[in-house]
């Protein structure tokens, strides 16, 4: 780079760039440097003043952390003076945390029931402190070679330990007051959940007025433990296992594509996660799902065996045995009677062999992923702008300047989005949140609209038509970059402002507001799901804001574009491969003929070329007959959240039923094979997260009984018995060579070329001496992000930066109308549910459940009514009032709320309730059992 | 609309109206802390998130501030305040027998509250009037030249008058 600079330390010269400092130079270097409240990924804080170093020419001891570098600056880290005062800092420090062991010369001998000799107690001994041989604390004292006496007198703080909040243990005896989970929780998650209390030798860490973290806003994401450099915060599970292990692994949970670590023990049990650092995709964090709930993983009641029904029951066999079942049975439904219904964690070998195997080996073009349930929000993004994916990376999204979140669960569904987000809201950036839901990024929010249900489409009309009047439309850029607008303008103009404003039931000054800000704030995101949005008006809405963002010009620059909001992990590489009906890989509709025949060309077989049915499709085809036999490939969290119908009793109509599963799932009853599978940790191959990056994957350990194999292993298999062409794959490797000549966007992916793409970053590992500090470091995969420039394997983070591939992008015009969904006379209401983070006015107790000693909140709901409606039912602000929706009851007092539209009720629930839940829960899927955020119908019922 | 959720809600009021009517250019967190304290004697719960949101910060935030300084009281203050100077000049003329005849009167061991919510006593650095010394003072005021029996004496006559007294 040519604006390298030189510095030295310790007359070592290291290159750097301006803007850096001193220890960030030094990291980079290799150059140890102790620290403790600097953390990668946070501003420095030099509080510790661990980093003090000392520079020629200059006065004092500055913290090398907030130190810059300078061309030609010379820093003395190891000069005896430097060392002096850092064991000076560290005497106090330790003053202040148990150090009878930190400075024992026996403290690597030690052991939990050694009979200590320098009567150091129980409670201060490092052998008995859960962060026993991962302690940055500790290290750091031993690298400095501390005296074995410290003239400072230390007193155990007797501060009772918080052990009855879901998935943490803290104890703040341990505390060292660096306030790394402190500037973690505010400054990365945006979620101040915990802060500084009191002050000098009693400042610790902790919540207003004491409370639980159910109570304070916490999200249980993690972050907090993650970075803690003494045994103050730890995971509750595992907590005193020590990791013999350290294997990288994607998480499954959603399409985010956090790399995690997992630490693993002896007997290759999962016992912790921490993510990656390094990771383009989740820079270091994960959520309560990524972090807590891997859980599964451990579980001992893995299917080990295939399974045959014989005489009605399922009866253990052998391998060869379920093939050969399979392979005799399939036959007789080639064609349209057959589907093929894959889970969201296969990787993208996987699913293209599957969408192989169903239209090659089967004949029939009936699959898909189990979580496209809102194919339209990436159709739509093909149809406007020519590529089936956001446009941009996930963390241009901090450099925003105003971000329109559209019916979307951020949070909950892609957490990591939601940081990216809070941090340009913190850095300024306006946003506007569209969702009647009350979802947890409204507490966010600039500008929060509550369209009534079925009019979303009709608002974004009135937003588009207010860019218009507003003059906020780039008339330029849209007549240079797209086809003609006249037909949407049309529409546009025909739209009656006051109308949309009556119907949606948003004021029509919010109306104007949310287009003044999306137009006029400079660089602006859109991200966007279609929870809750009639399936008739999917299209269009999905449309619309791709429109939205092509004629305000937000395309094609970090801070712009749009995001869709999905929910499964690999749902992005499901649309690559064409793991989906009517959508061969890489090449549009399975209708194509010219696409089709090209595609039989390259693959030297015949198609079919009818329309296919997705999820939802063949579930209901299955319970109709018309769909006879299925192989499902992982019981997804769709099959059971209810959002596919009475899935179990579709499928019981299947002659044929194969299903891979880890689990014996409540679906094995009405299958006649079920065969052991994977799961993700196992698997080696790729996966392509929301922001198109295509990341390399390698099985974390074995699977544990042996038996179990996954999704690629069984449809080369399958493939092969069945006689059909192309199956011949032995390795991962060789199915990416086809996918790459297949699908354009993946032309130039190899897994040498996804290999190549990582970087090595420095790392210190579990056998080193230095310090723990960079323990989760290694080589980082960047991955690649789809299209891949021809030749130079180099991938694409921005997408539409010149042009658009489809020569002029589509301002598609919708025909913008409402949808008035027919009231159910039973249930004449609809239920919004929302969760946040905290609520501040909310009667929250928090009470210690006897049999499990952990916190619980206990608290009155509160139902929060329109006026109109409130009339309408009858009720008045502080009634108690039951809600009846079909499945479940709610009793509440009664609020009245003026910004909710008339017909829905809302309520509001919190994320420590979630937590509270998902904490016994050893699903592999987390959230399958938790109920989701969509509306429901529902009716009031006065109570006396 | 019950009598408690009334007493709260007239507590909110005066919560907001003190934060809200700040005479000084700048507010902050602290002048706001300061304004409820005044207007209420303490902050209580409602407080810190009426801060909060006046100052478009988090209630971590504001606790933040209000646990630093020991001088905010976040439970609602005693009927009586005693405080006994323990400053210097205090000290050197005897400030500690005062101050332990002081709490044995109140049967307490420390400086704090007493549990029927009657008194509070606290140990001061200066109450300005070393010339006194040494010096305490009931509820705001000073009483100068004390000895452990005077001091005694105010404090038993401080608990005779407050209103539980009686009962």
């Amino acid at each position: 780079m040519p604006d390298d600079i030189t510095i030295s330390i310790d007359g070592v010269e290291i290159k750097t760039q301006p803007g850096k400092m001193v220890l960030e130079a030094a990291i980079d270097a290799g150059i140890y440097v102790p620290y403790l409240c600097y953390h990668p990924g946070m501003k420095p804080f030099a509080a510790c003043r661990m980093c003090v170093v000392s520079v020629e020419g200059g006065r004092g001891y500055p913290a090398a952390c907030t130190l810059p570098v300078a061309d030609g600056m010379r820093v003395r880290s190891e000069a005896n003076d430097v060392i002096e005062l850092r064991r000076s800092v560290m005497q106090m420090l330790i003053a202040e945390h148990p150090n009878g062991c930190l400075t024992c010369h026996r403290i690597d001998i030690c052991g939990p029931s050694d009979v200590c000799l320098r009567h150091v107690s129980v409670n201060d001994r490092c052998v008995t402190c859960p962060k026993n041989e991962r302690c940055e604390f500790k290290d750091t004292v031993r690298y400095l070679g501390m005296e074995l006496e410290s003239p400072l007198n230390y007193k155990y703080k007797q501060m009772p330990l918080e052990v009855n909040d879901p998935f943490y243990d803290r104890d703040y005896n341990l505390c060292i007051a660096c306030g790394r989970c402190v500037r973690a929780c505010e400054e990365v998650r945006g979620d101040d959940a915990i802060c500084f209390t009191e002050r000098s030798g009693k400042a610790l860490v902790g919540t207003s007025f004491g409370t639980s973290l159910l109570e304070s806003g916490c999200e249980f994401c993690g972050a907090c433990i993650d970075v803690c450099p003494v045994g103050a915060l730890v995971e509750r599970d595992h907590k005193w296992e020590k990791p013999r292990r350290i294997e990288p692994t994607i998480c499954p949970h959603c399409p985010v594509g956090c790399q995690l670590n997992l630490e693993l023990n002896d007997a290759q049990e999962m016992i912790r996660v921490v993510p990656e650092l390094n990771a383009p995709a989740n820079r270091g964090q994960a959520c309560f799902k990524g972090k807590f709930g891997l859980e599964f993983l451990n579980r001992n009641d893995r299917l080990k065996q295939p399974l045959i029904r014989r005489d009605g029951n399922l009866m253990e066999a052998t391998w060869e045995e379920a093939l050969e079942l399979i392979a005799s049975r399939l036959p007789e439904y080639q064609g349209d009677a057959f589907a093929l219904l894959a889970a969201p964690d296969c990787t993208n070998e996987e699913l293209y062999l599957a969408q192989k195997f169903a239209r090659v080996a089967m004949g029939s073009n009936n699959l898909d992923v189990l979580s496209n349930l809102q194919p339209e929000s990436t159709l739509a993004l093909e149809r406007g702008m020519g590529f089936a994916a956001a446009t941009n990376s996930i963390w241009d999204l901090e450099q925003s300047d105003c971000i329109l979140v559209f019916n979307a669960n951020v949070t909950e569904d892609n957490n990591v989005v939601a940081l990216p987000i809070k941090a340009a809201r913190k850095r300024g950036a306006s946003l506007i949140v569209i969702d009647v839901r009350e979802v947890e990024l409204t507490r966010h929010a600039d500008l929060w609209l509550r369209p009534a249900p079925g009019s979303e489409l009709l608002l974004l009309g009135g937003i588009l038509r207010e860019i218009i009047d507003q003059g906020l439309d780039k008339k330029d850029w849209v007549e240079e970059h797209c086809e003609d607008p006249s037909t949407l303008l049309y529409y546009l103009h025909n739209l009656d402002l006051e109308e949309v404003a009556s119907v949606t039931q948003v004021p029509r000054e919010s109306i104007a507001e949310a287009a003044r800000l999306f137009g006029a704030s400079g660089k602006s995101a859109v991200c966007f799901a279609l929870d809750n949005i009639a399936q008739e008006l999917q299209r269009d809405c999905a449309s619309a804001l791709v429109d939205l963002v092509l004629l305000t010009g937000n395309v094609g620059e970090a801070g712009s574009g749009i995001y869709p909001v999905r929910q499964g992990a690999n749902e992005q590489g499901a649309w690559d491969v064409g793991c989906i009906a009517n959508r061969l890989p890489g090449r549009g509709a399975a209708r194509n003929d010219r696409a089709r025949t090209e595609l039989e060309e390259i693959l030297q077989c015949s198609l079919p070329s009818d329309r296919g049915i997705g999820s939802k499709g063949c579930l209901d085809a299955a319970a109709e007959g018309q769909v006879k036999a299925m192989v499902l490939l992982g019981g997804s969290q769709n099959l059971t959240n209810g959002r596919l119908g009475d899935a179990l009793s579709a499928l019981q109509g299947l002659e044929f039923l194969v299903i891979a599963d880890t689990f014996l799932s409540e679906f094995a009853p009405v299958a006649d094979v079920v065969l052991p599978r994977s799961t993700l940790a196992e698997k080696d191959g790729t996966l392509t997260n929301l922001e198109r990056r295509i990341q390399r994957l390698k099985p974390a350990y074995a699977s544990p009984s042996g038996g179990a194999r996954d999704d690629f292993w069984l449809l080369v298999e399958l493939g092969q018995r069945l006689g059909a062409t192309g199956f011949h794959f032995s390795t991962g490797d060789e199915v990416m060579e086809e996918i790459a000549r297949v699908v354009p966007a993946y032309a130039g992916v190899s897994y040498q070329a996804l290999d190549a793409a990582g970087s090595l970053v420095l790392t210190s590992g579990l056998e080193s001496p230095k310090p723990t500090q960079m323990l989760y470091a290694g080589r980082a995969h960047q991955g690649i992000q789809w299209p891949v420039s021809e030749g130079q394997g180099k991938g694409t983070p921005i997408l539409y930066t010149e042009s658009f591939p489809i020569e002029r992008a589509n301002l598609v015009a919708p025909e913008f109308r409402i949808v008035d969904a027919e009231p159910d006379p039973a249930y004449p209401a609809r239920l919004a549910p929302g969760r946040v983070l905290l609520q501040r006015d909310r009667d929250n107790r928090i009470e210690l459940q006897q049999d499990t000693r952990r916190n619980d909140i206990v608290r009155e709901e509160v139902l929060e009514f329109n006026a109109t409606d409130a009339q309408r039912w009858q009720v008045s602000e502080g009634d108690t009032v039951r809600v009846e929706c079909p499945g479940r009851d709610l009793k509440g007092i009664v609020r009245l709320n003026s910004s909710l539209p008339e017909g829905v009720i809302a309520v509001t629930g919190l994320f420590g309730q979630l937590a509270v839940e998902l904490e016994n829960s050893a699903e592999p899927v987390p959230m399958a059992r938790v109920p989701g955020l969509d509306l429901e119908p529902a009716r009031v019922v006065k109570m006396e | 609309m019950g009598r408690q959720a009334r007493v709260m809600d007239g507590l909110k009021q005066r919560i907001k109206k003190a934060v809200q009517n700040q005479p000084q250019p700048t507010v902050t967190i602290l002048s706001s802390l300061l304004a409820v304290e005044d207007e209420l004697g303490y902050i209580p719960r409602e407080a810190v998130e009426e801060v909060a949101t006046f100052n478009q910060a988090t209630i971590n935030d504001v606790w933040a501030v209000v646990s630093f300084y020991p001088n905010f009281r976040t439970v609602p203050p005693c009927e009586h305040r005693i405080e006994v100077c323990w400053g210097p000049s205090c000290h050197l003329v005897g400030a500690m027998p005062v101050i332990a005849s002081v709490l044995e009167a109140a049967g307490m061991e420390d400086e704090g509250d007493t549990p029927d919510g009657k008194l509070t006593i606290r140990y001061n650095t200066c109450l300005g009037a070393c010339a006194l010394a040494p010096v305490m003072s009931v509820d705001h005021r000073l009483a100068g030249r004390i000895t452990p029996e005077k001091g005694r004496e105010l404090v038993s006559k401080t608990l005779d008058s407050a209103s539980g007294g009686e009962a």
